[in-house]
């Protein structure tokens, strides 16, 4: 596909998931944005394109978690801009405490020295 | 609520498709434009952040594409797309797709068949509530380590019934055939007589009157009827007022009491009449009286193993209490549903294992022309690669070509099958029971769709596999010429069909040979142009063995006065109708215990009976005019007979005694001739030993009449005019060729035969239209090659035998792994073969000459076709 490598490629599907909802909790957002700010906030580790995020979006909004709306943007084109529904909202919460709870789990088994196994 | 939302999402976005496309459209465009202002803000120019963003993006249909696949109505449509495009390629070919989808309905059709009989016969629940806890018990009788079941006496019975912990009821039965008298011309009615536990072991119940009950089970007290529904239309025109109402059975009165629902059948094929046994009062000393069959209704829960356990331990008792009568008895316990098949289980599986790998030879041989095809279609499939799509998408869409396919063939087998089971039906062996219920049902369906599919897969993956695993660089190098390992593939699928058909033939072999053998066999009578009939007179009225005596000579000299007749004798029981009659003896002169009578088979016959079926005369005289009512008592040996009781041969002048059973009590006589022997429970199983005693010595009021002549046929109803007329009470039955009953003997036999040899054909068949097509296209692959040949002085006789050799090295090989295969697998026919091993070597032998054969036909005309190339238009070949 792009020649750009996509650096969520490594990354299970539900994690990008993760990250679009948690990205709309801030404030209803149109795509290219949503992609922007995935890319700013965790300093250019993850960067998604086209290709994943699209996708994403389709199946995160038939799930009833994000819903689209066609607005003008701030230099009045339209663009579509996604904002998180209430199913969304729990659905992020139960995600990121399952997410802590594993990468604490992670972390410690990464932790562990030789004589506490 | 989710799923609804997904299922309306989905609808909507396949109805909508346009509208859904331009909003996505609209969006992506947004996108972009978005990425190359903030590329232009970075300090690219124009041109340079439009490119790079279109790198960035990649293809704009890709991320479509992606977005599309993400809801379930994708795969419906990338699934109809499939659909629409297999069909074009099918279109396209038409040759293919007629032999492919010929070959399947020949498989799937004759599986869906086979499966019909098994599931009508074996697999269906009897008609009765809670099937599967009624169970068959049966008396069973340990001769030399096998045990024989037979029937039960009513003591054993009553202590079974009355002492069992196992059972929540049972019942015996018997089943006979009467006149009904007293309404017009007489006529023959099934009675089955029974204790008052039927009702609660079947769970049926009349619905209309009442059933009889215990007290009714006394000889006096039994002469009450419950019809069946059938019989109530048919006499009663259906009427309620038939309850009460008397009817005349073999000129005794019953009484109506009670009409069984229409659905109920007891046994399978159904009686007309059910009566209590009448049992007399000194019933439980007939302890060895073994007539009655028992059924049993099992408490819930408990298994057969625990059953037999249970009435096991009764009847230790019962030999330790009664070890004269009972000494030598076992019971056995088994679920009736298996009871009554246990004679077509073996036959009915080994077709069923024969039909399944017709179906696989069927699918090895479209798989292998779908590889001849996928080398033809490598330009299309790796084109296919090169823009794209996935492999397991290409493995899709083949699938769904096979599938197609499948379905076609489903529809035209279950066509096939449909009109295969009419001609089981109206063709099938009669005794196999339940066969005529046989249908498409419900379960008939599934088992079609499964293997229809089943074979789709086995067909078609394969070729999905290889052809999806093309390169696709393989774009640049592609060519029509098939690459060698295909070629391989190919092979090894023909050899594996021949080895299969290989096998079946060897397996129809043997059958065919142990049916020819039996075919052969000499009965001991000879059964060309006789015809039977039986005949019974009401016992109420012929009290006297005068009187009897009387009417047989009436109807011996009646029936001797038809035009065409040769000669006229009576037996009853009639060989090979079903029916047999045995009684213990002893020997005047040697003194045995009673329990260790010897038992024989007794016929009772008329001095022309011999004459009539040309059973030979070995020894002394056959019965005379004069053996008659009042002079010297008379009987007549079998060689058997005489093997079996005086091993030195010296049968004539000795003075026997019958039994204590009924019929033939105070029956004696003095051996006087011996007889030929005659197979009498079978043309398959060996002559029993016989004696006769002469029919009016005995005081019998039934007989079949055997009557000898030419062109009978036309005659037979006015026998049987001149026969009723003789007493109108009297029942006359139909008339029946002997050869009838010699033939039905085999029916089963033949049945089986005849199928296998079906599927062993069909086997063959396909092999050779496997082995014709990889043959003609390898030929033609080779058309080059064999022009140059042909230039440099190859003689016709040269390339037919390169052509040829190819083909037969392949069922070369394939016959030889059949053999083996046969050699392991044809044990599994053992219990069908008479007469012959299962390695039969003689046919083996035979069946591998006739593949070769066939292979070899269907290697030598495209090997002869390929002789004609011209080598001018060879060379030219591309």
């Amino acid at each position: 596909m792009g020649v750009k490598s996509d650096k969520l490629s490594g990354v299970v599907q539900g994690t990008l998931d993760m990250l679009i909802l948690k990205t709309l909790a801030l404030e209803p957002m149109h795509g290219y944005g949503i992609g922007q700010r995935i890319e700013q906030i965790s300093q250019g580790v993850f960067r998604v394109n086209a290709g994943s995020l699209f996708p994403a979006f389709w199946r995160l909004e038939r799930k009833g978690w994000i819903r689209g709306e066609w607005r003008s943007t701030e230099n009045n084109r339209r663009a579509k801009y996604y904002a998180l529904t209430d199913a969304g909202r729990k659905k992020l919460q139960s995600e990121a405490r399952e997410w802590q709870t594993q990468t604490a789990a992670i972390a410690r088994i990464l932790e562990a020295k030789p004589g506490e196994l | 609520m989710a799923l609804l939302k997904i299922i309306a999402s989905g609808v909507r976005s396949l109805f909508h498709k346009r509208r859904v496309d331009s909003e996505l459209d609209e969006e992506l465009r947004t996108y972009a434009d978005a990425t190359v202002q903030d590329k232009a803000r970075a300090g690219m120019t124009a041109a340079e952040a439009a490119r790079a963003t279109r790198l960035e993006m990649g293809s704009l249909d890709a991320v479509k594409h992606a977005v599309r696949e993400v809801g379930w109505e994708a795969t419906l449509e990338s699934f109809l797309q499939d659909v629409r495009f297999g069909a074009r390629m099918l279109r396209k070919n038409p040759g293919f797709t007629v032999i492919a989808v010929l070959a399947l309905a020949l498989g799937i059709g004759a599986n869906t068949a086979m499966f019909s009989v098994i599931e009508a016969v074996l697999l269906r629940p009897l008609p009765y509530s809670d099937a599967q806890k009624i169970m068959r018990v049966a008396s069973t009788w340990n001769r030399g380590g096998t045990l024989t079941s037979y029937t039960s006496s009513p003591p054993d019975f009553f202590d079974w019934r009355d002492q069992n912990r196992t059972f929540a009821s049972m019942f015996a039965y018997y089943r006979g055939e009467s006149a009904l008298t007293g309404r017009g011309e007489a006529r023959r009615v099934r009675v089955l007589s029974a204790t008052a536990g039927i009702f609660s072991t079947l769970q049926a119940h009349p619905e209309l009157g009442h059933e009889f009950n215990a007290d009714e089970n006394h000889k006096g007290a039994n002469h009450v009827a419950v019809l069946s529904f059938g019989f109530w239309q048919a006499e009663f025109a259906g009427s309620p007022e038939a309850i009460g109402k008397s009817i005349q059975l073999d000129s005794e009165p019953y009484t109506v009491i009670g009409v069984m629902p229409a659905e109920f059948r007891f046994p399978l094929v159904g009686s007309d009449v059910y009566t209590p046994i009448g049992f007399d009062n000194n019933v439980m000393t007939q302890r060895g009286a073994h007539y009655l069959a028992v059924m049993g209704r099992l408490k819930d829960g408990v298994a057969t193993k625990q059953a037999n356990d249970d009435l096991g331990a009764i009847m230790a008792e019962l030999r330790r209490l009664y070890p004269d009568k009972d000494g030598k008895w076992g019971v056995h316990v088994e679920p009736w549903s298996s009871a009554i098949v246990a004679d077509v289980r073996v036959a009915l599986f080994v077709l069923l294992a024969a039909v399944a790998l017709v179906a696989v030879i069927a699918c090895a041989n479209i798989s292998n022309l779908l590889l001849a095809r996928a080398t033809a279609r490598n330009r299309e499939l790796t084109m296919r690669r090169a823009l794209g799509a996935g492999r397991a998408r290409l493995v899709r869409q083949m699938l769904t070509e096979g599938l197609l396919l499948a379905v076609l063939g489903g529809a035209a087998g279950l066509l096939l099958a449909h009109w295969a089971l009419s001609a089981i039906v109206s063709f099938g062996p009669k005794d196999i029971p339940r066969l005529a219920n046989v249908s498409l049902s419900g379960p008939v369906l599934w088992f079609t769709m499964a293997i229809s599919l089943g074979s789709a897969l086995l067909f078609g993956l394969i070729p999905a596999l290889r052809s999806s695993g093309l390169d696709a660089s393989g774009l640049v190098r592609a060519s029509v010429s098939s690459p060698r390992e295909a070629q391989k593939l190919r092979a090894s699928l023909l050899i594996a069909e021949m080895a299969l058909s290989m096998m079946l033939l060897a397996g129809a072999g043997l059958l065919v040979r142990s049916f020819i053998g039996l075919r052969s066999v000499n009965p001991g009578f000879q059964p060309a142009g006789v015809l039977t009939l039986t005949l019974s007179v009401p016992d109420a009225r012929y009290k006297t063995s005068a009187s009897l005596e009387a009417y047989w000579n009436e109807v011996l000299t009646k029936a001797r006065s038809l035009p065409g007749v040769d000669a006229v004798g009576a037996v009853t029981p009639l060989p090979l109708s079903g029916d047999d009659f045995s009684s213990s003896f002893s020997v005047e002169g040697r003194s045995v215990p009673d329990k260790d009578e010897p038992s024989a088979q007794v016929r009772a016959a008329t001095p022309d009976y011999f004459r009539t079926l040309q059973i030979p005369l070995k020894q002394g005289r056959a019965f005379a005019g004069a053996d008659r009512l009042g002079s010297t008592r008379v009987v007549l040996a079998s060689e058997k007979a005489v093997k079996a009781f005086f091993p030195d041969g010296n049968a004539i002048g000795q003075r026997l005694r019958f039994g204590a059973r009924g019929g033939y009590e105070k029956n004696e006589g003095e051996i006087v001739g011996v007889v030929g022997d005659v197979r009498h429970d079978g043309v398959d199983i060996p002559a029993p030993p016989i004696f006769y005693v002469p029919l009016v010595q005995a005081g019998l009021d039934s007989a079949t009449l055997v009557i000898r002549g030419q062109s009978l046929s036309g005659s037979a109803q006015t026998a049987r005019k001149l026969l009723q007329n003789i007493d109108h009470e009297a029942l006359v039955g139909e008339v029946m060729p002997l050869q009838d009953l010699v033939d039905g003997s085999l029916g089963q036999r033949r049945f089986t035969m005849l199928l296998l040899a079906a599927f062993a054909g069909l086997a063959l068949l396909l092999a050779a239209v496997g082995l014709y097509g990889v043959i003609s296209y390898s030929a033609a692959q080779r058309t080059q090659e064999i022009g140059i040949r042909v230039a440099l002085g190859a003689t016709r006789g040269e390339v037919l035998g390169l052509i040829m050799r190819q083909g037969m090295k392949v069922a070369g090989a394939g016959l030889l792994i059949g053999l083996v295969l046969a050699f392991l697998l044809t044990r599994a026919l053992k219990d069908l073969l008479v007469g012959v091993s299962a390695t039969d070597p003689v046919t083996l032998a035979i069946t591998a000459a006739m593949l070769l054969l066939v292979a070899a036909l269907a290697c030598f005309v495209p090997a002869r076709r390929a002789t004609r190339v011209d080598p001018v238009v060879a060379l030219r070949f591309d």
